[in-house]
């Protein structure tokens, strides 16, 4: 199969899922004759018909809640939510409700739903359109959270949480819907939830990221090879359940460890891992476990405020540097 | 009152003890009951524990470092109490002493200082600033593996604020950095050079006992042999009824726990072969304690059933699966691991025709267990298949004769053949 993008991947998992079963249907903002805002949906209002994929008002926590509803019944709603700006006005829904209800219903009623929601930032949207805030769900029992950062993994990753039968946060990044990447040629192509992936192995320092930050790791990594340095990119894929193992397994062999990611790191998945690796690598750590994630403010609108705000690659490898300085390399 | 704390004897066999680490650093104060440091013995490490109040004055033999039961080790005494003069320096047991402390230029007066006091190359030797070493964690991993005293790099680390790291001790260990050595050894004969690429390791602690011992083993234990053949086909059968039975509980009956059984019973029955020869007397045991030898990546441990002739299957395993895991762990206490009356050598697992074991004195006799394999034999008059086990007891002469050997062995054979006696 010819490499596809990122945004088609995403959209062959949906229409093969919508084909599968029929209790999926998807639910959002323009998703329909407008194909949704990102068109990750185009085509399949025409396929599936206006019952299965419905657009709704601009009332995120009502759309949520129906779907929290639609799925305790038994069916498996796929809900956009445009950005993952717009699912604070559904907090409540989704903390209080979706994560929740398995639990205090006694494991007897589940909700099997799937909330995708592109974040990310870098096309001057500023402050309140430009978040990541998957690590704000990550730390939710009851939710998972995943954020693939390849189109297979997209794909793979789509189909398995919509089968999954608790509720899924699927991040996307607005930066990736463009990544064009192969699909499995043989198999199914589901992605298990809660495993991270060696997006390339190395020796020297193990670089640890989600969503679009991997493809900036994986540049960082070429980057420095050229001056003899090896990195092993972890790509986390999943944020919740989180593959701590693979993670440890990779720092055992580098001692080195730098986690980025594109939120905010104060309390985010650096901080998680950090909290994590002292106590399962504490005697294999060369250097403390080091992190970088967005500057801690809103984003600015500015482009050279942006820039200077976000984890760029140059950032990332500043960092790599100055913890490989540290340990003589 | 300043005061000197000595190397103390934390194990039975113990002749000199490594400091592990030091968990109070010099000044640091304590109160009794807390672990000041972690002290490796020959068989396993333990903590240190303050019987008083006190404040750390003076670390004498460092982290890694090696001392002698009861020399001392360290100065203890009250909060910001001087050390007397009198006391002794910080142990250069490895020829330098501190790097960082020498490393560092001496203020200008000290010199004429040093004229007048005599103590006062003990003064230059003790760290000043408290004695922290800064490695990092994977540095002080390898250092150690590597037999590598990473005090001969302080001061030369190339991390922040001359943190040790592992690049460091990479290209330490790589130039040939001599391992440290242990404590005032005995003189020895030079040992022949290495050869070229060849890597010359420090032994640990466990690994020194362990050659020390098995070489005044066989060295003074006059040591025989009775060897037989045991079929199993009926224990195996019994094993696995056993565990079909109580496989919703999770348990799980091993060979080796049928064997350790069978052991036990019969030792109780032929008190010549379970009795010791010490100084001229025979010691008849009142308790029958079978060890299980346990190999580790690079070591040997032997965890001890106590009173195994009391307890059925099901409690020993149970028990063996316990000490087995946290001999792997290095889990161990000192308690578990001596008193030993008898050891069950078991390399069953590992497809051995035959072996046999060194003596672990002062007990009398070990028990070397080989692989079982399905054999032809002949059984009234027909060649059947049989599952065999060959076994090799070791035997201490001067505590039994070799009939005696034969009749525990005999006994063992016994019970193992007939396995509803393993039950009784």
């Amino acid at each position: 199969m010819a490499d596809v993008t990122y945004r088609e991947a995403l959209r062959l998992a949906l229409d093969e899922e919508l084909g599968r079963d029929q209790d999926v249907f998807l639910m959002g903002e323009e998703i329909g004759r407008f194909e949704g805002s990102y068109k990750v949906t185009a085509g399949l209002w025409q396929k599936y018909g206006a019952n299965r994929v419905r657009e709704t008002p601009i009332s995120e926590e009502g759309f949520v809640g129906a779907g929290i509803g639609a799925a305790m019944m038994g069916l498996r709603p796929v809900i956009e939510i445009m950005t993952i700006n717009f699912i604070l006005v559904a907090m409540d829904q989704v903390i209080n409700h979706a994560a929740k209800i398995r639990y205090m219903f006694g494991g007897k009623v589940g909700v099997p739903l799937v909330i995708r929601a592109p974040g990310g930032a870098g096309a001057q949207l500023t402050a309140q359109h430009s978040q990541s805030l998957e690590a704000w769900f990550a730390g939710c029992p009851g939710l998972k959270v995943v954020a693939p950062a390849t189109p297979a993994d997209a794909y793979g990753m789509l189909k398995t949480a919509i089968r999954d039968d608790d509720p899924v946060l699927f991040c996307e990044n607005l930066v990736l819907y463009n990544l064009t990447g192969a699909l499995p040629e043989n198999g199914d192509g589901l992605v298990p939830l809660g495993r991270a992936a060696i997006a390339r192995e190395g020796t020297d320092l193990t670089l640890v990221a989600h969503s679009y930050t991997v493809q900036r790791a994986l540049r960082v990594a070429d980057r420095l090879a050229q001056d003899g340095i090896s990195v092993e990119v972890v790509d986390l894929r999943s944020l919740r359940p989180l593959d701590v193992d693979t993670v440890a397994e990779s720092v055992r062999k580098t001692n080195r460890v730098l986690v980025a990611e594109e939120g905010w790191s104060t309390y985010g998945v650096g901080a998680e891992l950090a909290a994590r690796l002292q106590r399962v690598c504490f005697d294999d750590l060369d250097a403390p476990v080091e992190r970088v994630g967005q500057a801690e403010v809103p984003m600015p609108y500015a482009k050279p405020l942006e820039l200077a705000a976000l984890p760029l690659e140059s950032k990332i490898e500043a960092a790599a540097r100055s913890l490989l300085a540290e340990c003589g390399l | 009152m300043s005061e000197e704390l000595t190397m103390p004897r934390l194990s039975d066999t113990m002749e000199q003890g490594t400091i592990g680490r030091w968990l109070k650093r010099e000044g640091e104060s304590f109160h009794e009951g807390d672990v000041i440091a972690e002290i490796e013995t020959d068989k396993a490490t333990m903590d240190f524990q303050a019987y008083e109040d006190g404040t750390m004055l003076r670390i004498l033999v460092g982290d890694g470092e090696t001392a002698a039961l009861g020399a001392p080790i360290a100065i203890i005494g009250a909060e910001g109490e001087e050390v007397p003069a009198d006391a002794p320096a910080a142990a250069s047991a490895n020829g330098g002493g501190r790097d960082n402390g020498a490393a560092e230029p001496a203020p200008a007066a000290e010199p004429e200082a040093r004229e007048e006091a005599p103590v006062a190359t003990a003064t230059e030797e003790a760290p000043s600033d408290g004695g922290g070493l800064r490695a990092s964690p994977i540095a002080r991993r390898m250092a150690d593996a590597g037999g590598l005293d990473l005090r001969t790099l302080a001061g030369k680390g190339t991390g922040p604020d001359g943190r040790i790291v592992k690049a460091d001790v990479e290209r330490a260990l790589a130039g040939g950095a001599r391992p440290a050595p242990a404590a005032p050894a005995a003189p020895q004969a030079a040992p022949p050079p290495p050869g070229e690429g060849d890597e010359v390791r420090e032994l640990t602690p466990m690994l020194k006992a362990v050659a020390r011992r098995m070489a005044e083993a066989k060295a003074t234990v006059p040591h025989f042999y009775v060897s037989s053949e045991i079929d199993m086909t009926r224990a195996l059968e019994l094993r696995a009824e056993l565990n079909a039975a109580l496989a919703d509980s999770g348990e799980k009956v091993s060979v080796n726990d049928l064997i350790v059984r069978a052991c036990a019973q019969a030792l109780v029955q032929h008190p010549q072969a379970h009795r010791s020869y010490v100084d001229g007397h025979h010691v008849y045991h009142a308790h029958v304690h079978v060890g299980i030898a346990v190999a580790l990546d690079d070591g040997l441990i032997v965890p001890v059933l106590r009173d195994a002739d009391t307890k059925g299957v099901r409690q020993l395993a149970v028990e063996t699966r316990d000490l087995v895991t946290r001999a792997r762990d290095g889990k161990l206490r000192q308690s578990e691991i001596e008193g030993g009356t008898f050891t069950v050598s078991n390399m069953g697992m590992l497809d051995v025709a035959a072996f046999s074991a060194i003596i672990n004195p002062p007990e009398s006799t070990i028990l070397a267990v080989s692989s079982t394999v399905e054999r032809a034999v002949v059984r009234d008059g027909a060649v059947v298949p049989r599952k065999i086990m060959s076994v090799t007891l070791s035997c201490d002469h001067r505590a039994c004769s070799g009939a005696d050997g034969a009749r525990l062995l005999q006994t063992i054979k016994r019970h193992l053949e007939a396995p509803t006696l393993l039950l009784a």
